[in-house]
Order: C-alpha cells, then structure tokens, then sequence
C-alpha cells in the first residue's frame, strides 16, 4: 500500500467563508504583501503568515486555526493590499467558524461569558460600572438638555489606568463649557471584544440591544474614549446611519479648539510623540485630530517615530488580543516605545485605552522616568488652566 | 418533616470531631475543630469526643487527648489506609449510632465535605456546611453555627431543633489551635470495624501529594512584582511561614525568573486568598482583577505613588530587599515563641 | 442497551455582588440583582458536554426553582445540552441541602434515573458544597468529588476521575453510576453556539414537575423538610479597602505589619 496524501478540499467551508465575508478571499491574487507587512514578523520567526491563511482559506483546505488568533486586526496588511482585500473580514470570518466548530483558543470563552453575564469584558460586576466617576458629580445623560453624551467604555469604566483617561477627559469638557451626561452603570457594553475575536453573531445581538438603550434614551451625538468602541459604533452598528453619530473625543477637542470653545492656556514644556491607534487611523482614516489637539497647546513639541499614521506600528492590543497572553519578546508595543524613545520625546502620546495599557506596561523595561505615556484626554486636561498661585 | 435516625431526646450529651489524618498526621484542622470543640464541650459541661479511622493511627490518639478531646474512638483496619467514601463513610456512620452524639465536627477539607455530606443525608439530619464560627446557645443546649454566602457576602446563623446529630464542617484555618497539654489524661477506646473489601467500591488507582501549583485558594498569596529584582526564594520563605505560595506579576514570569503557571492575574490566575501580600508591584489592572477576592491586601512597594496602595487595607513604602528579610525574621521569632 | 444517560444539575442564583439583606425582616432581597448560572455549574456544564462529545449519550439539565429560571437554564441548551428538566413548585421553596438533595434525587428518579450526573463544586450562594455528596446518597451511587479530569470505560461501565487533593491530586475508579462534582474553575466553558439558539428557545425543550409529578413526600421538600433553620442573617458590607500606611522607623512598620499578618490569617 503507498501512502497518498490526499488533501480534503472542504467546500461547505468555503462557501461558508465566502459568505461570511461577504467574498473577500475571493479577490486575493496571493502576492505576499499582507505577509510581509504584518507586524508579527517583526517579533516571530515564523511570522503571520497571512497569505498562506488566505490561501488554505480559498481552497477550504485545513491548516488556517493554527494562528487565526495572533491576528490583531491592526489593518496594516490592508492598507497595503494591491487588490484591496478585506483581510480583516477575512479573519473574523474564519474566527466565527471557529467558534461554530468550539475550537477556540483558551481564554476567549471566559471573554464572551465576562460580557454575557457582566456587560464587560473585564469580568467587573456591573454595579461598579460607574465607580470611576465617584465625586464628579456627573449628570445622566439627558437628549432635551445635553449636546452629547459621554461614552466611557468598558476599559476606561473599570481599568484603574485607564479611569484617568476619562476623568481627565471629564474636566477637559468641563472647563469647555460642554452640557453633556452620561448613562452610568447604566450604560451598555459596545461589544467590540466579541466582534473582534469573531464571535459576530453575539456581536449583533449586543449591537442591536445596546442601540436600543440609545434609541431610548434620544442618543445621537455620542463622544467615545475608545477608538475602538467608535469604530463599531461608526462601521458595524445595525442602524448607524440612521441617527448615531459618534465621534472620537480627540475629534469633538478639535472641533472645540476649532470653534474656540476650548482652549489650553498652560505651557507645556514636552516633547510629544503620537502613536495612532489602529482603529483611528487605519480603520477610521483620522490621523489629524490628535495632532491638531497636540499643536494647540503651548509648548509642545511634536516629533513623529519612523513609523507613523498609516504605518504606525499597532500597540499589539487589538483583535482579543488584549485578552490573550503575548510573552514578552513578541510584544508589538516594546518596539514602538524603542521607536519613541528614539525620537528623543519624553512623552508618548496616545488616543486608546488599549494603547496606554499595553505601551505603560513596555515603558516599564526603559529606566524609570525615561518615557512617560500619556492619553492625549490627560496632555488636554493638564493645559486647560493656569494653576493658582 | 420525617425524623433523623436519632432525635434530640436519645442523644449523648458529647461533641464529636471527626479527626482526618494523613500518612500518619492530623490534619491541622482537626486539630482546630478539636481545639474549638473543647471550648463548645466546656460551655455545655460535655464531653469531647475524637473519632478516628485509619490504618495504624493509635499514635494520633495521645495527640488528640493532649489538644482537648476526653475520649479517642480508634476505628483501626488496613482497608481504612487511605480515604475512601465508602470505608470511612461506613465506619463513621456505625459509630456515631453507637454514640449518637448531640453534636457532630468536621473539618471542611475535601474529605471532610465529602463524607459530612454523605453522612448526613445518611442520618437526615441538617449539616452547616463551611462554617466561619460556632457557639453554644446554652439554654436550649443548642449548636448556632455562623455561614457565610454570597462570596462572603452575608452571614448566616443556623440552628436545629430536633435533628441530630448537629453536623458542622469548619473551614481549615477558622479556629485557633490550643496549646497541647501533655499532663492531659483521655481514655482510647477501640471500636471494632466490620468491613469487608466489597464495600469498598472506589478505587484510588494514583495518588500524587505535591507538585500541583494551585494557587486559586492557598490561605495566604505572597505575590511578587518587578521590584522583587528576582528574588523569589525569599518570597518563598515567607510564604513557607505563612502556610501560603507564591505567585508573581507578569514582568518577573517574562524575565524567567519564575513559572508561567504562577502568574496572577486577567490572564494567569485568579486567587481567592485570605490574604495577598504584593512585593514590589505596581497594581496593573490586570493584576488586580486576580486578587480582587481576597479578604485582606497587604503591600509593600517603594513608590508612593504606586496605584497597589490604593488596593490594599495595609500598606509600607519602602524597598522590598528591606522589609522583607525583617518581616520573616520576625514572622519567624513569634512562631517560636507560640510554640514553646 | 437504553441511550447513556447524563445529568447536569444546574443553579440559578442572583449575582453576589447585587443582593441586599432588607434590614428589618433580616431576609434576602434578591430583587434587584440580576440572575446568572452558577459559576461553579458552568464548569460542570463543560465536564458535561465534553463528556458527551466523547462518549455520546443524552445530557440533561436539572435544576430547581422559581418558572422564571427557565430562560437562564437554555443556556444550557444554547451551549449543547439536550433537554431541560425543571422542578417547580412553592413547596419546594427554602429548603437546606438535605431537603435540595431530596427534591433533586427525586427529580432524577422520575426521569428514569441517570448514568453519570454532573454537579458544580459549590453554589455561589449557599455555597455548602454538599449538594453532590448528598445527592449520591439518596441514589445510593458512588461519588468522584473535585475532578479536574473525568474518562469513561463504558464496557466496564467505570468512571476514572482526577480529583485534586491539597497540593495534589489523586486518580479514583468507580463504577457507574455515579455522581460528579467538577473543581471550580477547572474547564473553560464553551460559549452559546448561536446555531442552537433559535431551537433552544422552543417551549418543548423544557419539562416543568411540581411536588405532585414527583411523587415527592411533602414533609421531606421545602422549607417543611430543613432541618435547620435561619435566626439571623446579615449583609456584610461591601470591602472597601483600609488604605492605612503603616509609618514609623524600618523595624517598627515590618513589626507592626508581623502582627497585622497574624491576625487577618
């Protein structure tokens, strides 16, 4: 008897696949330069090899759940892709199929069930969803007297570091003079942790829900501190169309600046450089508000690391990643503080919870004081006034 | 309600502890219950009971006595060696309707739970299970046990009228232990043990007594951080002390300076410990989220701004490499003082 | 050889961190938490389903409580189980773990008795743990407690369980049936499978018994079949942390904290 390898093409599994994504993998002339551009062969030997992952995707041939995870969604691939392939669609696809089939990787149920149970990713009890606004004073939300509302998210509810984002946020709209309210422990989960591993029909149920709560509530304008709770909002919303219409808070600051209702009146003697977040940038094509925030205040000096906007090397945060285990030597954001550091900038800036969370814990290998990271909500709140003599 | 085997007018005016032993040692708790037990026997002019099943174990017995108990039952028979539901569950069951006891004490080990489980039902009597506290309400004659649910998050106290035996398991570590007194007299009786090999229908194919890492529910979690500089045989030492282990943050897991399986946290373990003690972290979120359960949180960290300090009851800022060989020294001195 | 039969007894219990003690009747306000499955059954649940994905069978949900459970329990049945049987009834109300255990074995004697039965390590609420000891001595069958890892031998109709042990861990063999309690935290529950979703939530999915269907001794269910009985509860306040910085010279805070050390422990 010879041994034959016989390759099981598997079309149910593509024809799945292509309408999961609406036929992305159809487009891909396999020219490698999704591979070359990912990030993780900066940090891996055996890199991402996402052409290969396309390819065994387009004969529905096994092979594609060896990495399916590692994927970050940064979109650099994409922004590079000659024949514009939605390769970030492409991974969220073969993630659903792997959530069909139950083979997942270890840690992510947990992730589904912590936002099924909890309305969080981060497995907090939703009684202490507002706890970070403790002595704020902040009014709920309220569509007859208020401008916007103020989504927090749930990285910036509960995350100890990323609670200051939004209460340096909280006084930045303050001092502008801004009427807004937000929903407290009342407010709803975005659910971009479950799209972003792929689980996209939970995905719709929490959309539709969490749309729901705003349509009650006359929510229109919403201003969110995540970038990545914006892009769901803005890109994968049922009815986003209709009436949501969020905005960025590095983009409602520089329509503030803009309008002059905001301004920053303190010097600060700093040499900032700016990491885009992917889902600002790449996925929403904002480059300029963060840095438009950056250039009004007095004093800053704004430097750019090799790498930067549509380039921008990703914090490594994104994707589930955030929920995942990365060890130490293939973490994306320990090369971009290395690039920051170079840049000779004392700060670096940023405009996403996930960001901040992932560099500070990087900044930690330089020497004490030597970087700092800083939420651009936090560089703003600390320009708005004059302290008192 | 239909009866228990024996009712509050046939019992023995006794408390019994179901003494659990390993190898040839008791297991602290017993100890503990036995130690609590004396107290609730004072209260009622009772007396105090051991119960002991094994293989060999009339050594245990004179501890026993010395730690408070006034009578030792040594049930010995080698198919009593190791634990077995069915073996022990069947010889303690013979005994306590031999001695129908008003009050029935267990330890809430796994074994414990295992057979005050099975046990009770046998008898149809009540059982409090996991108990924080006991005492005797001393007109009715009558154990109160204080439970706790909820995550700790209300407290229970519990009677029975007229169901017996009184069935409790105590958590290990509740009940402090009385200092032995080897002056003490008791009386060891032998029961004799029927069983035959057919009863007992569990097999223990493997047994492994050390080397899982379990860190979700050791008593005490000394975790170490960054500022710990590698040094976890120190921390190790003083986990040693405290009957705990040591777990670590994500920084010294990525220097290789100790296990993956240690680390606490979002992405590594989460611990429910009675106390955590932090060496030289910074209280990450992440971290927190994995020891957020624990009764109490001690930490010691040289940056006064760390965010830790905000997460713990008690608090030094100063350098671990410092405090900590002080601490273990005087960890160490009042241990020897307790036991002398 | 009729189908192999597997139980998973499933609690429902409000969030802990949302119920109140009301402060005058000293009893449970649970109205205003929010419901979930026992975190504890969840991994049973998955011990449940891996099982069955290996060795085949039907795999039913068991549980006790108020109709209103009955959208939380399809869970269950959204992540794979087959069926959902539900013990309904005021008399079932307030009872201790011999009279839950009672009800329960009750419940598995009418569903024409099990194979293998799968419980959680504890309730998050009662939290006794003594529900599957319990259990398997009202069905007479033998236990595997605590298992991290469970395997079958069906033509010997074995169970082979590892059950942790502190510091350790042991690997025991008995016969079937048999009841199984899961160690907390030891699977990773599988997520709803959306697929199942629709089906899940079809009414014949569900089997509602009273006491009467039971064929239950009303003495023995309920508050009426506790023995024990509650004379006090008390909501814990919620921890907040101290805070206090321990001051002083190097040796004074390390002693201070020696003795802080021994008294919380």
């Amino acid at each position: 008897m010879t041994d034959e390898i016989r390759l099981q093409l598997d079309d149910h599994m593509y024809e799945r696949l292509a309408a999961l994504t609406g036929g992305a993998v159809a487009v891909c002339y396999q020219c490698g330069t999704c591979t070359a551009s990912c990030p993780w062969g900066l940090v891996r030997e055996d890199y991402l090899p996402v052409r290969t992952i396309i390819h065994q995707a387009q004969l529905g041939v096994p092979g594609w759940q060896d990495n399916l995870w590692l994927c970050t969604t940064c979109g650099q691939c994409e922004a590079l892709c000659p024949r514009g392939v939605k390769i970030i669609d492409i991974f969220r696809g073969l993630r659903e199929l792997a959530w069909e089939s139950n083979h997942v990787e270890k840690g992510l149920p947990s992730l589904l069930w912590s936002v099924y149970w909890s309305e969080n990713p981060w497995s907090q009890p939703p009684s202490q969803r507002a706890a970070w606004a403790k002595g704020l004073d902040l009014p709920v939300f309220d569509a007859t007297q208020h401008e916007i509302l103020l989504y927090v998210g749930c990285t910036s509810s509960y995350d100890q570091r990323a609670q200051k984002i939004a209460r340096a946020l909280v006084s930045t709209l303050n001092a502008a003079g801004v009427k807004y309210g937000y929903l407290g422990n009342e407010e709803p989960c975005c659910g971009e942790s479950v799209l972003s591993v792929g689980n996209k029909e939970y995905f719709k149920e929490i959309a539709g829900k969490t749309a729901a709560v705003f349509k009650e509530k006359g929510v229109t304008d919403l201003v969110v501190i995540s970038p990545h709770c914006y892009d769901v909002f803005k890109n994968h919303y049922p009815m986003a169309e209709n009436y949501l219409k969020p905005k960025h808070y590095t983009q409602y600051l520089a329509d503030l600046i803009s309008e002059g209702r905001l301004k920053f009146e303190v010097a600060l003697k700093e040499k900032v450089t700016f990491q885009d977040p992917c889902y600002l940038g790449r996925h929403n094509g904002e480059y300029e508000a963060p840095r438009q925030i950056l250039s009004a205040i007095p004093g800053i000096e704004l430097v750019e690391m090799e790498t930067n906007r549509s380039e921008g090397l990703c914090c490594g945060g994104g994707g589930g990643r955030m929920w995942l285990e990365t060890v130490n030597a293939e973490r994306f954001s320990n090369l971009r503080v290395k690039q920051a550091e170079k840049t000779g900038a004392g700060t670096l800036a940023t405009a996403c919870p996930f960001c901040t969370v992932c560099l500070e814990d990087s900044a930690k290998n330089l020497p004490p004081g030597k970087m700092r990271v800083k939420d651009i909500a936090e560089i703003a709140a600390q320009a708005l006034k004059k302290p008192r003599e | 309600m239909p009866p228990s085997r024996y009712r509050e007018n046939e019992e023995s005016k006794a408390v019994w502890v179901y003494l659990e032993q390993e190898e040839g040692t008791l297991e602290n708790v017993s100890l503990e219950v036995l130690s609590k037990g004396r107290e609730l026997a004072d209260v009622m002019k009772w007396k105090l009971v051991g119960l002991l099943p094994g293989s060999g174990v009339h050594a245990l017995a004179k501890e026993a006595i010395t730690r408070g108990a006034d009578e030792i039952w040594v049930m010995d028979h080698p198919l009593l060696t190791t634990f077995t539901i069915e073996g022990h569950g069947a010889v303690v069951y013979d005994a306590v309707m031999l001695g129908k006891p008003s009050i029935f004490l267990l330890g809430a080990t796994h074994n414990g739970r295992d057979l005050a489980g099975r046990l009770a039902v046998r008898f149809r009597t009540g059982l409090n299970a996991d108990c924080t506290n006991l005492h005797m309400d001393e007109k009715d004659a009558l154990l109160v046990s204080e439970v706790s649910g909820f995550g700790g998050g209300v407290v229970a106290m519990i009677e029975m009228q007229n169901h017996r035996p009184q069935m409790a398991t105590v958590r290990p570590g509740v009940f402090a232990l009385s200092e032995p007194d080897s002056a003490r007299r008791g009386k060891v009786i032998d029961v004799p043990v029927n069983l035959k090999p057919e009863q007992i229908k569990t097999r223990i194919l493997e047994r492994v007594r050390s080397g899982v890492v379990d860190l979700t529910r050791v008593p005490v979690l000394v975790v170490g951080g960054r500022g710990v500089n590698g040094d976890f045989e120190t921390l190790k030492k003083l986990a040693e002390i405290l009957g705990g282990d040591v777990g670590a943050t994500r920084p010294p897991v990525d220097a290789g300076f100790i296990e993956r399986e240690r680390q606490i946290g979002q992405t590594g373990v989460v611990s429910s410990p009675k106390m955590a003690l932090c060496c030289g972290l910074s209280g990450a979120f992440h971290l927190l989220v994995g020891i957020d359960k624990a009764d109490v949180v001690v930490s010691i960290n040289s940056d006064p701004e760390a965010p830790i300090f905000e997460f713990s009851d008690y608090y030094i800022v100063g350098d671990v490499s410092q405090y900590l060989p002080v601490l273990i020294q005087t960890l160490e001195s009042q241990q020897e003082i307790s036991h002398a | 050889m009729p189908e192999f039969h597997m139980v998973v007894c499933v609690k429902v219990v409000p969030r802990s961190d949302e119920i109140r003690v009301d402060r005058e009747t000293r009893l449970l306000d649970r109205r205003h938490a929010r419901l979930e499955l026992n975190p504890p059954d969840m991994s049973a649940l998955e011990m449940a389903l891996n099982t069955r994905d290996r060795y085949g069978g039907k795999l039913d949900i068991l549980s006790m409580g108020p109709l209103s459970f009955e959208p939380l329990l399809r869970v269950g049945l959204a992540m794979g189980c087959d069926h959902i049987v539900l013990l309904s009834d005021r008399a079932f109300g307030g009872a201790d773990t011999l009279a839950t255990t009672y009800t329960l074995a009750k419940g598995i004697e009418k569903m024409g008795g099990a194979d293998l039965i799968f419980c959680g390590e504890e309730s998050a609420d009662g939290a006794t743990g003594q529900v599957p000891a319990g259990l398997a001595e009202w069905l007479n069958v033998s236990q595997l407690t605590l298992l991290t890892e469970l395997s079958l031998d069906l033509d010997k109709q074995t169970a082979t369980g590892r059950r942790s042990l502190k510091g350790g861990y042991e690997i025991l063999e008995t016969p079937l049936p048999c009841v199984v309690s899961v160690k907390n935290a030891s699977q990773e529950p599988r997520f709803i499978n959306f697929s199942r979703k629709a089906w899940a939530y079809e009414t014949e999915r569900v089997t509602v018994w009273n006491a009467v269907d039971l064929n239950a001794d009303p003495e023995s269910i309920g508050l009426t079949g506790s023995p024990t009985t509650v004379s006090e509860l008390a909501r814990v306040p919620v921890r907040e942390r101290k805070r206090i910085k321990l001051e002083g010279e190097a040796m004074a805070k390390a002693e201070q904290l020696a003795v802080i050390i021994r008294d919380s422990l």
